[in-house]
């Protein structure tokens, strides 16, 4: 999901019709329950579900996200099928769609000035556009205008941005109060996601596999396939699997490709898409090691080639003395990447707790390593409910390119962004689940977490205005996530 | 030390994963624990992935248990 002006009006039209989808989808999985509650009370009810047993498993969920600071908020409903054959045969069909809007860091350092960025907008008869994806007039700010040559500026555009006539072409500007962190307001987005899988057991190899996906925002598209074989040993108590991943990755971003380490102007830029490719695999080794311990390891190997950049995100270039901005530079990144994971994870029954640890260790050839740590603890109270708290710490390093700001009068190096998410810093995530099993067959369960980043505003070597700003635009957020799971026959 | 210590924890987990350790684990009657939903390595699959959507979006990393994809996640 990318950078576009919003229409506040169409956002959400889209927002209430997804929130109304999700909760057509809960109510109707409810409904449905409520009527197979009803007919698993007779006798001959077969509540078996597992290996060897025909069965369809239905997930509906929904996903709702919200940053602090009125940035990004998100809603995700999300539905997934899975078919079941009594030998062994698995067809999984996930249905996801979310509509995503808010306010984004551009990537500038805040000033004690104010500073106005300037960005493409398309203009028609009377109206101006500033998003595309979806065809011309679709969504953006609009506002009549008036002017002929000279400069006109246009009240009424959405965002808290205008629009700009000038000798014929026309940009969007928004401005930002002093010793604020600069966002762009008008941004919102769609995305819709669909995933296939389908496995089986196959001679003498416990699972074979293969699977697609494809994603679709407006300036972004994605399709993925897989094909995955694992293999059980020892009484099942140990399982090999490997999986090959491959991925392509289209941008076509509002106002074209900007060309890397050039000034931000609202000039429309070519070329109007880029692409990057992403091959990898994952090998998996899960091992019971006793009645009540289970542990995974995982090693995974990613290689991307192609464009890399956030074609939306720019880097200040400050005065040398005052730290004052004085212009900004769409960013550049290395045009591949090749990241490893390794990744362990264990399951402890404690009955009537279990306890869940897992480690992650993560390093790429940009230079970032980072190390995340998990745990959960889950409380079964009686046989239908239980509580689970967890917690999550995750810290990265800044990749080597990742710069605060550009220095007027040094020479540019080759690759820089300011993306806070190439920079240092240490996350927390607390979070609970709760859970009702409302039958043998259904379970209704709910998510909360907060996510907070906390990192250095204040760096060695700032100068000028620079000192007296939070350089540091990490994020925090809440979000929710409420799921049902039924099972039947 | 280093070293040693990465030798034997690969060996051991390739002597695992051929199969060389054949009485390691419970037997087929103690897997009653095992048997339960909370002992799923993944209960929640579309919860971990909404999870992992999320950090993927956020941070630098990706990658553990699965393959992170299909999306931008550029906000």
């Amino acid at each position: 999901m990318q950078l576009k002006p919003m229409t506040g009006k169409r956002t959400g039209h889209f927002r209430e019709s997804l929130a109304a989808f999700s909760a057509t989808l809960l109510a109707a999985t409810l409904a449905t329950h409520g009527a197979e509650a009803q007919d698993s009370s007779s006798s001959n009810e077969n509540n078996n579900f597992g290996p060897g047993t025909a069965y369809t498993q239905i997930d509906g969920a929904l996903l709702v996200y919200k940053e602090a600071g009125g940035r990004v908020q998100a809603i995700e409903p999300a539905l997934d099928t899975q078919i079941h054959s009594a030998d062994g045969y698995v067809l999984n069909v996930e249905l996801i769609a979310d509509a995503v809007s808010g306010a984004t860091p551009n990537g500038a350092v805040p000033s004690d000035l104010s500073q106005t960025f300037t960005t493409p907008v398309r203009v028609t008869a009377n109206s101006a556009t500033g998003a595309g994806g979806e065809g011309e007039g679709e969504g953006g700010g609009t506002g009549a205008g008036t002017g002929t040559g000279g400069t006109t500026t246009v009240t009424g555009a959405s965002g808290g941005s205008t629009v700009v006539s000038s000798g014929g072409t026309a940009s969007r500007q928004y401005t930002v109060a002093p010793n604020t962190l600069p966002v762009d307001k008008g941004f919102r987005d769609r995305r819709y996601a669909a995933n296939v899988n389908w496995s089986q057991p196959l001679g003498d190899l416990t699972l074979v596999g293969f699977g697609a996906g494809f994603s679709r925002e407006h300036d972004y598209r994605s399709i993925t396939a897989n094909v995955r074989a694992a293999q059980n040993f020892d009484s099942n108590n140990t399982t090999v699997s490997l999986s090959l991943n491959m991925e392509l990755d289209s941008s076509f971003p509002f106002g074209g490709i900007p060309t890397p380490l050039t000034a931000m102007d609202g000039a429309w830029k070519t070329p109007k898409e880029r692409s990057k490719t992403q091959t990898g695999f994952v090998i998996g080794l899960t091992q019971v090691m006793t009645r009540r311990w289970l542990t995974e390891i995982d090693y995974a190997f990613n290689m991307q080639h192609g464009y890399e950049n956030d074609p939306y995100r720019i880097i200040s270039v400050v005065a040398p003395s005052t730290g004052e901005p004085t212009s900004y530079l769409y960013e550049n990144r290395p045009n591949n990447r090749q990241t490893q994971s390794l990744f362990w994870d264990n399951k402890i029954d404690l009955d009537p707790t279990v306890t869940d640890v897992s480690f992650r260790f993560f390093t790429d050839n940009w230079g970032i390593k980072s190390e995340t740590v998990a745990v959960s603890e889950r409380l079964n109270v009686g046989s239908s409910f239980y509580v689970e708290p967890d917690v999550r710490w995750y810290h990265q390093t800044a990749a080597s390119f990742y710069r605060y700001y550009l220095v007027a009068g040094q020479p540019l190096p080759a690759y820089v962004s300011s993306d806070t998410r190439l920079g240092a810093f240490t996350s927390l995530t607390y979070g609970t689940k709760v859970g009702f099993y409302l039958s043998d067959r259904t379970e209704l369960y709910l998510r909360v977490a907060y996510y907070q980043q906390t990192g250095n505003g204040h760096p060695a070597g700032t100068f000028g205005q620079l000192r007296n700003q939070d350089l540091f635009a990490g994020t925090k957020a809440f979000f929710a996530f409420v799921g049902y799971t039924w099972d039947f026959h | 030390m280093t070293h040693r210590i990465s030798i034997i924890a690969i060996g051991c987990a390739i002597a695992i994963s051929a199969g060389g350790c054949a009485s390691f684990g419970p037997k087929p009657w103690e897997k009653d624990l095992m048997a339960r939903k909370e002992m799923q390595i993944d209960p929640h699959p579309m919860l971990t992935a909404a999870d992992n959507h999320i950090f993927f979006s956020k941070e630098a990393s990706s990658g553990g248990r699965g393959f992170a994809g299909g999306g931008c996640g550029c906000n």
